[in-house]
């Protein structure tokens, strides 16, 4: 009877956890500032799979996480938003060595043009409106 | 077999000493006032960090060595410094928009905390170049103050 009832207990606590855990799972999707649907569907596709927390590539999710973006400091945000725009400008993203693996999935001239413009603005944004 | 190793011998000297006649030319240019120190207000203990762990390689005024002027390092180091120049020279601190300049800031605080800079390469021949936790903390405060201080600016 009383081993029954420990189990209940655990079975309960263990369920609790499980909602508990689900409700504070991280986000699954690209969280920037404003960024419009056009944007995160873009960077969802071509950046998120490397720049996310639980990416493999470490230097990758140092460098800029999508997923803990909106936490950053201001100074951070911008750095970040600054960078984006000068890898994009410079070719340096997608990787050369990742685009030799997979060429079908590298920024087209028409998505690095939105992806520029969004970041160059959201880096003037945090400068003059701070 | 003596002799062909003597003959070996005396060319490699003599290539050595050839080569000491080629030299790249020296990073020391005059004092900018784009430089940082000169652009800024930059505090002691701080300029003193950057002085000994980042200027050699990320400003105009390299502090070079004996050997350095000796054929082929005097090369190997030149190339360093053209490379650690093009990614950031402090010398020009002044050219940066606000944009580079807060970035830069970033940058610095950040690869300070991960110990990827100064470069270990660097780090053998220049042990006290290496940056103790103080030291790391110093650079990543400055940063962060100049960095907010900047982003004020911006928004004048």
């Amino acid at each position: 009877m009383k081993q029954k009832s420990l189990f209940l207990g655990l079975m309960m606590g263990f369920t609790s956890l499980s909602v508990w855990a689900v409700g504070t799972e991280n986000p699954t999707k690209p969280q920037a500032g404003s960024m419009p649907d056009n944007v995160s569907t873009i960077i969802e596709q071509r950046c998120f799979g490397c720049h996310n927390t639980d990416s493999k590539n470490d230097k990758a999710k140092e460098d800029l996480d999508f997923k803990t973006f909106d936490g950053l400091s201001t100074m951070k945000k911008m750095s970040s938003y600054n960078k984006i725009a000068e890898v994009l400008e410079k070719q340096e993203m997608p990787p050369q060595k990742f685009l030799e693996k997979f060429p079908d999935k590298n920024v087209t001239d028409e998505e690095r043009t939105v992806l520029l413009e969004w970041a160059k603005n959201e880096a003037a944004t945090l400068i003059k409106g701070n | 077999m003596r002799r062909v190793l003597q003959v070996i011998g005396i060319i490699l000297v003599i290539g050595f000493v050839v080569l000491q006649f080629f030299q790249p030319g020296k990073n020391s240019g005059p004092p900018s006032g784009d430089d940082l120190f000169a652009a800024r207000q930059v505090p002691d203990d701080v300029q003193q960090i950057l002085r000994n762990s980042c200027y050699d390689c990320h400003s105009n005024q390299t502090r070079y060595l004996w050997y350095h002027r000796i054929s082929p390092v005097s090369w190997m180091v030149n190339h360093h410094i053209e490379e650690g120049k093009h990614e950031l020279n402090l010398s020009e601190w002044g050219r940066l928009d606000l944009y580079d300049q807060i970035t830069i800031l970033e940058e610095m605080a950040q690869e300070a905390k991960r110990k990827t800079m100064p470069l270990k390469s660097y780090l053998i021949m220049h042990p006290d170049a290496k940056l103790n936790a103080q030291q790391i903390e110093t650079i990543e405060k400055w940063s962060s103050d100049l960095g907010e201080e900047l982003l004020k600016k911006g928004a004048k």
